[in-house]
């Protein structure tokens, strides 16, 4: 009941004009975000991060929220309309989508990938409303060796899920570490790794090092002569699926729905999996699974479902436990911690009306979404026919904002410039980059509360195994980053997950 | 965009890439740099953990993952890659640089309205018109929503002649 009447009045601050204003703008940029092709989520979501910067801290999180779950819902239409996804995690929907365009069948499919969206996204929302009291008051009695360790499995989760190399993986992981020790030391106040820079005393500014490793470089390693995709919009009439479709649609909905909520809550799990699995499981357990591949709505309908319900769901351990589930909710919570708001159970107990006004925005952003994006299908499909010098130097500009405004300062264009080059490199040395942003974000909390455990112990490394949340977590990461030793394989379809 | 390494069928005789090497290179040096000022900066102090620590193991995992990458690379070198469009990235970089430094001197608007000229006009070949719409938009439009819209300051320009008339 007291949760039911916290959630009634986040929705009484998330209804106030301004609010909704921030909602539909963030929806609105996050499904242009998701639309364009190379402008990822994380990126997307980094850049667009100085817009907020003068809002208040329920409207900076609300819009960015919206920014977040909008590139789930964009990166549908190319890939049904294209077969190309907008980003990762509408990868596998090219496949039964695009032929449902060839069949003509595109609005439906967009449809019904909006709608399952809606459901997906929706769901997890309860369950994030559910989830958030006990989960924050167990969250309470987590202590800084709880914390060190939980954030150990979720780096080593995420670890062992990127790419087709753990030792890649970890050099990623190693040098997000790095760069977020950059700075004064917050404990004996010495400064680390700043080479007599004044302006590396602060440490190095998330956005520019986000903005430049996941945007810069995907623009640095385009093709000149790239063509404009041709693109046709499906008409108003096309949109509604026929009454066999909403049929078949509705349990691959409903496990899309499962498989999505159950991923997102594991830390180091993408949508990119959750799409992956859902489409498995599609495989495995339509009536129509000899379809699947030629058209068939469970494969669109499946897989949207799932990504947005992962969407929303890895937003639960970011507000009970402060710990990122992917390197876009890690972008978030930098943006948490920069508007002064710590994500965990504190967030409900310091900032209740703020943390519940943004969880009564996911249910107002998924309608709008909703509203959003199958009408206008037609408006999202003529930015596909903009020219690439045109997009690429319109990024370029929201990037040299983006980079500038953090701390209104030169300098930081300058290491955006730098870490463009870096990801263009680690691109092409095959190094994922997801654990890169993790560790970046997770960097500089996960050595305070290893330094306090060890503090707390007098330098007794034993405190991590003498309690037993903590000594379950550690053995648990340790088994996660030594099971390609003990020859314990992760499934082919995960290693190839191009988000991480 | 994913780039995927291919690698190579093992007895395959493809000799490891200059450029992974250069990597791999380029990592383990790092990793043994922060090792070495780690121990500058203090491994432990009476308190417990000094500033040093956690720089030091992410040091040793640097040089150790290195290490093991070079010996995976040379038991089964990876396949070249794509590569990149060498002049896409020179000026990309090079535009980027030139704005950064005319920005706090010019201004926000001059320096974006040239910059964006030159990628639209110049590398982007569009015809003069959208060229011009689409550079003001970008700068002084951008300067003015973000100025006067958002409340986010962008530079103005150092030049009193050019501040005084607003740029």
């Amino acid at each position: 009941m007291e949760t039911l009447n916290e959630l009634l009045g986040g929705f009484a601050t998330a209804m106030t004009w301004q609010n909704l204003l921030f909602a539909f703008l963030g929806c609105l940029l996050g499904t242009i975000i998701g639309v364009l092709p190379g402008v990822g989520p994380v990126a997307g979501v980094a850049l667009l991060i100085p817009l907020t910067l003068n809002l208040d801290p329920a409207g900076s999180i609300i819009m960015l929220c919206a920014i977040f779950y909008g590139t789930q819902y964009g990166g549908t239409i190319t890939s049904v309309l294209l077969n190309t996804p907008g980003e990762a995690s509408s990868a596998i929907t090219t496949i039964d989508g695009y032929a449902m365009t060839k069949m003509g069948r595109a609005g439906a499919a967009l449809t019904l990938a909006a709608v399952g969206s809606f459901i997906g996204g929706t769901i997890a929302t309860a369950g994030l409303v559910a989830a958030a009291r006990p989960l924050g008051e167990m969250g309470l009695l987590v202590g800084p060796p709880e914390f060190f360790a939980l954030m150990v499995v979720g780096i080593s989760l995420l670890v062992a899920l990127a790419g087709k190399s753990m030792v890649k993986a970890l050099v990623s992981g190693a040098l997000g570490l790095l760069i977020s020790m950059v700075g004064i030391d917050p404990v004996a106040g010495a400064p680390r790794f700043t080479f007599g820079i004044d302006n590396l005393m602060d440490g190095v500014s998330f956005v520019a090092v986000i903005v430049g490793v996941f945007g810069l470089s995907e623009i640095l390693s385009f093709r000149r002569n790239e063509p404009t995709p041709v693109v046709h919009a499906p008409g108003f009439r096309q949109l509604f699926p026929s009454r066999t479709e909403w049929r078949r649609s509705a349990p691959a909905m409903a496990r899309g729905t499962g498989v999505g909520f159950g991923l997102g809550l594991i830390p180091g799990m993408t949508g990119s999996v959750s799409s992956l699995l859902s489409y498995a499981t599609e495989k495995r357990f339509s009536r129509f699974r000899h379809e699947l591949g030629k058209g068939a709505v469970e494969g669109v309908a499946g897989p949207e479902t799932a990504n947005n319900a992962h969407a929303n769901a890895a937003l639960i351990p970011l507000f009970t436990l402060g710990i990122p589930a992917s390197p876009t909710i890690a972008v978030l919570m930098g943006a948490f911690l920069q508007q002064g708001l710590t994500p965990g159970p504190s967030l409900f107990t310091e900032h209740s009306e703020i943390a519940w006004a943004i969880i009564a925005s996911l249910f107002i952003g998924n309608v709008l979404l909703l509203l959003l994006n199958v009408p206008l299908v037609g408006l999202w499909t003529s930015i596909l026919r903009v020219p690439t010098p045109i997009l690429t130097a319109v990024i370029l500009v929201f990037m040299v904002i983006g980079a500038y405004t953090i701390n209104f300062s030169v300098f930081d264009v300058y290491v955006m410039i730098g870490f463009g080059l870096l990801g263009l490199a680690l691109r092409n040395l095959d190094i994922p980059l997801a654990p890169m942003v993790l560790t970046l974000v997770l960097g500089p909390l996960m050595e305070r509360s290893l330094r306090e455990s060890l503090e707390i112990s007098q330098g007794d490394f034993t405190v991590f195994t003498s309690r037993p949340i903590s000594a379950v977590l550690i053995g648990l990461g340790l088994l996660i980053i030594c099971s390609p030793l003990l020859k314990l394989r992760k499934p082919k379809a995960l290693m190839e997950d191009p988000e991480a | 965009m994913t780039t995927e390494s291919v690698t190579t069928k093992a007895g395959s005789t493809i000799r490891v890439a200059p450029g992974v090497l250069a990597g791999i290179g380029a990592f383990a040096a790092v990793g043994v740099y922060v090792l070495v000022s780690s121990v500058g900066l203090g491994l432990w102090t009476s308190l417990g953990p000094g500033a040093g620590m956690f720089p030091f193991a992410m040091g040793t995992l640097l040089v150790a993952m290195s290490a093991v990458w070079l010996l995976q690379e040379l038991r089964r070198p990876s396949a070249r890659g794509a590569g990149v469009d060498k002049e896409v990235v020179i000026s990309v970089v090079t535009s980027l640089v030139i704005l950064a430094a005319v920005m706090d001197l010019l201004g926000f608007q001059l320096s974006m309205f040239a910059f964006l000229l030159y990628h639209l006009k110049i590398r982007g070949r569009r015809t003069w018109v959208p060229s011009l719409i689409i550079a003001l938009a970008g700068s002084v439009g951008a300067f003015y929503a973000f100025n006067y819209g958002l409340n986010v300051a962008l530079p103005v320009s150092a030049f009193t002649p050019l501040n005084l008339i607003g740029l």
